[in-house]
């Protein structure tokens, strides 16, 4: 570099100027090179939702996409600990107990605000919240959650009492910690008429929300209004990706810091971990198993249904589609939850000889054709492939019949036809949340034709899920349940897969926070170094 | 040329009444229970019974089909059940994404398939003709997801030149143009060699008529000859072509979408035939069969304002 004699100021010519031009090209890049550029403040967490939102209103949501955002934005007065275990805690009440079987009592914490002016959380609140759930005029499909749910007596500003018509044992995990549970404020839902679609009127929680595009990202941002300890993130984008993969290229391309990814990509990402990422593996409450319609003629005989339960090897079954990481399944109910069975009647490999020895003794003509339904999907295609290898082996000959999930979802169900009663075999999986009554309630005798594709019937099996209900005592719960998920293995309908594993991929510069059923609880992630911005 | 326009539009009106007639019979033949895959295991039969009187299903499918298209005809394309949005709305917010999709796409194909098809038969069996060939045939035969899918792992996960997912910032231009090369590029290759291929083998055949010879006749430059009287014939199968391909490629643009996690027609309809979204299933493919009607037909009255015996023909006809 030389100076201009004219100007008095640096002269550039054309090397240097390639030279630097070079540099701060290069600098540029850099700067938007993932993991490289960080700041002290201002993060923003980019993470996969798997779908979505059409509705963020408690009263009308349909998933839990939908209610993880809610989680973020609304206080309960209890919620699920982060962590492997359903235990709660205190929300935004700082005094709860139960009372007696159908009464809560509760109190708020003074000074809670919502957003946009619409004041402090009341008592008031919380029983227009929760009533609304209810009230049948709303018509919503959430009402079940909150179970009995009668009314809400206001004791104070901030203490009330909630009374159930009946005893509910999955009132607190299921009607209050879930997203039914969300407390808005009572001014702010009037002054839009009592629903919202997207965008709530007011917030209560750490985050608030932003904006919603469809199909391209909702975004919170933290919220100011807020009195708890500060959100850890300027802002929350989350992207709805349906396709778990796409989710684990944009986290590979930089672009989420936050992800689950397939079961088969696990020991991808265990060889060759993205830059400045953990990968967490946590139980799921979803289950599977093979279920036998036993009203179909081919499975009438008790027998035949017990020789395919022990014809299946759930042991290579989980190899194979899980990859060996899955829990394999003594019942409905997962582990850690109250019910859960240490193990199944069935051995896990199943029971080759015995298998035969049934069909023999039940007179059926080997090789016996018999028909299994199961999602289109690579898991379960694969999980399928090995049933019918276990099955070949005692002479059972098993067709496979994927279906699309809203073909599947109807196959047993009486309003859909006559379809249920060609279903022979079938594989499924059902979602449940942090109580066993969600486990055993799809499979009592209302829900034959409905969910009860097996048309299990037990008189004992219901008696037991209504005496369940009404408990309190959790030994007591634990023994039923497990006697319930012993009948549904003695009927020969049911043969116990697995319970399935969430994978999930986040870079370090924070810590995750997950439910005990691998979701993300955003409003619990926290900082553990300067973040990207 | 009016005359050939109302035809042309006539037929238009009947094209989209029977496609949309032969999709809502298709989606109502699948099995599978809207009101099930909606309310999921909370499906009680009163809200089943709701729900199913509001999507208008507990009424018989003609029924159904004649209230879809006289809404239609008062612009009401229907409610979306799950969020309750009229599905207008959800289908035309989708629909720029595609269509900016589509044609920056075609226009990239275009802009470089014509020029190489050009030069292709200028320079016949010369080393460029013969690279563009083998080019031209390769891109034609890889398939667009495929590309679509080299093109994620390539640009964007190794080496993170290009966004993997998205539209880009609203209002950001720079990177709504980020996010939209890989896409265009996967959803377009293939119309470059078809384009090349088209307009080399168009060119061949006019380089030899009558008047392209009188023209060198009268000592015109060369690329007057070309420009002028030969490559505006020539181009006449191009034209027709790309309007058909615009129609092509709104399909194809769904492996884009699909694949770039893209908002856009062909995802939103992908999801609803997944969630047996009846109404958001029509108000897409009706939206789509309009916009391949209307790309057709802009292509014939181009083809006829080009090409002045087409309406003369039309006319005979």
């Amino acid at each position: 570099m030389i100076n201009n004699p004219i100007f008095n100021a640096p002269f550039v010519n054309r090397r240097d100027f390639l030279k630097q031009t070079t540099l701060a090209s290069l600098g540029m890049v850099a700067a938007n090179l993932p993991g490289t550029t960080w700041a002290v403040d201002g993060n923003v967490l980019h993470i996969r939702n798997y779908q979505d939102v059409k509705s963020l209103d408690p009263v009308s949501m349909l998933s839990g996409a939908e209610g993880l955002i809610g989680n973020a934005m609304f206080l309960n007065l209890v919620k699920f600990q982060p962590g492997d275990s359903w235990e709660w805690e205190l929300d935004a009440a700082e005094y709860f107990e139960q009372l007696d079987e159908t009464h809560y009592a509760f109190r708020l914490r003074p000074g809670i605000q919502f957003t946009n002016g619409f004041g402090e959380m009341t008592a008031e609140d919380v029983k227009y919240s929760l009533e609304r759930i209810v009230d049948p005029a709303m018509k919503s499909p959430n009402a079940g959650e909150m179970g009995p749910l009668s009314h809400v007596e206001i004791t104070g500003r901030y203490s009330g009492v909630i009374v159930l018509d009946s005893p509910y044992s999955a009132f607190i995990p299921i009607g209050l910690c879930t997203s039914s549970g969300g407390i808005h404020s009572k001014k702010a839902l009037e002054s839009v008429g009592g629903q919202y679609g997207i965008e709530p009127p007011a917030c209560s929680g750490p985050y608030r929300f932003v904006s919603w595009q469809a199909q391209r990202k909702t975004i919170l941002e933290r919220n100011s209004e807020w009195s708890g300890p500060p959100a850890a993130f300027r802002e929350i984008h989350l992207y709805p990706l349906n396709d778990v993969k796409a989710g684990e290229l944009a986290y590979e391309a930089g672009e989420l810091e936050c992800t689950q990814t397939s079961i088969e990509s696990v020991e991808v990402f265990r060889k060759a971990m993205p830059a400045f990422s953990r990968l967490d593996l946590i139980s799921s409450l979803r289950y599977y198993w093979v279920g036998m319609n036993m009203e179909h003629p081919k499975l009438t005989d008790i027998r035949v249904r017990q020789a395919v339960q022990y014809g299946i090897d759930v042991e290579a079954v989980i190899e194979a589609a899980w990859f060996g990481l899955a829990t394999p399944a003594t019942g409905i109910i997962a582990p850690g939850l109250i019910g859960y069975r240490e193990k199944a009647d069935v051995p896990l490999a199943g029971d080759r000889e015995k298998a035969k020895r049934l069909l023999a003794e039940a007179g059926v003509e080997l090789p016996l054709k018999l028909t299994m339904s199961l999602p289109a999907l690579a898991m379960e295609m694969t999980a399928g492939q090995v049933i019918q290898w276990s099955l070949a082996k005692i002479g059972i000959e098993l067709e496979l019949d994927p279906q699309d999930n809203a073909t599947l979802i109807t196959m047993g169900m009486e309003s859909a036809g006559d379809r249920w009663k060609d279903l022979q075999l079938h594989l499924q999986s059902f979602f449940m949340l942090g109580d066993p009554y969600y486990a055993t309630v799809w499979f009592v005798d209302k829900q034959v034709g409905v969910w009860n594709w097996e048309r299990f019937r037990s008189e004992e099996f219901d008696q037991l899920h209504d005496l369940a209900m009404r408990l309190t005592d959790i030994g007591e719960r634990d023994r039923i349940y497990q006697r319930m998920q012993h009948l549904m293995e003695q009927s020969g309908c049911y043969r116990f897969l697995a319970h399935s594993v969430e994978s999930l991929l986040s870079r370090t510069w924070f810590e995750p926070a997950y439910r005990a059923d691998g979701y993300p609880m955003y409003r619990d992630f926290k900082l553990s170094g300067p973040g990207r911005v | 040329m009016l005359r050939f326009i109302t035809r042309r539009l006539g037929i238009s009106v009947l094209i989209i009444v029977l496609a949309v007639s032969l999709m809502f019979g298709m989606i109502h033949m699948i099995p599978g229970d809207p009101t099930s895959v909606i309310l999921g295991p909370r499906a009680t039969p009163e809200l089943r019974a709701e729900l199913n009187q509001r999507m208008g299903l507990d009424q018989p499918m003609a029924v159904q089909l004649g209230r879809f298209l006289g809404k239609v005809a008062r612009g009401d394309l229907g409610e979306d059940p799950f969020s309750q949005r009229p599905v207008a709305e959800i289908v035309f917010e989708q629909l720029p994404f595609t269509l900016i999709l589509v044609f920056t796409a075609i226009g990239a194909a275009t802009l470089l398939g014509v020029p190489l098809g050009c030069f292709s038969a200028i320079r016949r069996d010369s080393w460029l003709d013969r690279a563009s060939a083998v080019l031209s045939v390769a891109f034609i035969a890889i398939p667009s997801f495929v590309v679509a899918l080299y093109a994620l792992l390539l640009f964007s996960v190794r080496w993170q030149w290009f966004p993997a997912i998205g539209a880009g910032e609203s209002g950001d231009i720079a990177d709504q143009v980020h996010h939209l090369v890989l896409p265009a590029m996967a959803l377009g290759l293939g119309w470059v060699g078809y384009i090349a291929r088209l307009v080399r083998s168009s060119m061949l055949e006019v380089m030899e008529e009558n008047h392209v010879r009188t023209a060198r006749a009268f000592g015109l430059p060369e690329h007057v000859i070309i420009g002028r009287y030969a490559l505006r014939i020539a181009i006449l199968p191009t034209v027709t072509i790309l309007g058909l391909g615009i129609g092509t490629m709104l399909s194809g643009a769904l492996f884009a979408e699909i694949v770039f996690s893209r908002p856009g027609i062909g995802k939103l309809l992908h999801e609803a035939v997944m969630t047996r979204n009846y109404p958001v299933v029509m108000g897409s493919v009706l939206v789509t069969t309009v916009f391949f009607v209307v790309s057709t037909l802009v292509s014939d009255i181009l083809n006829a304002i080009l090409d002045p015996r087409l309406r003369g023909a039309g006319d005979q006809q």
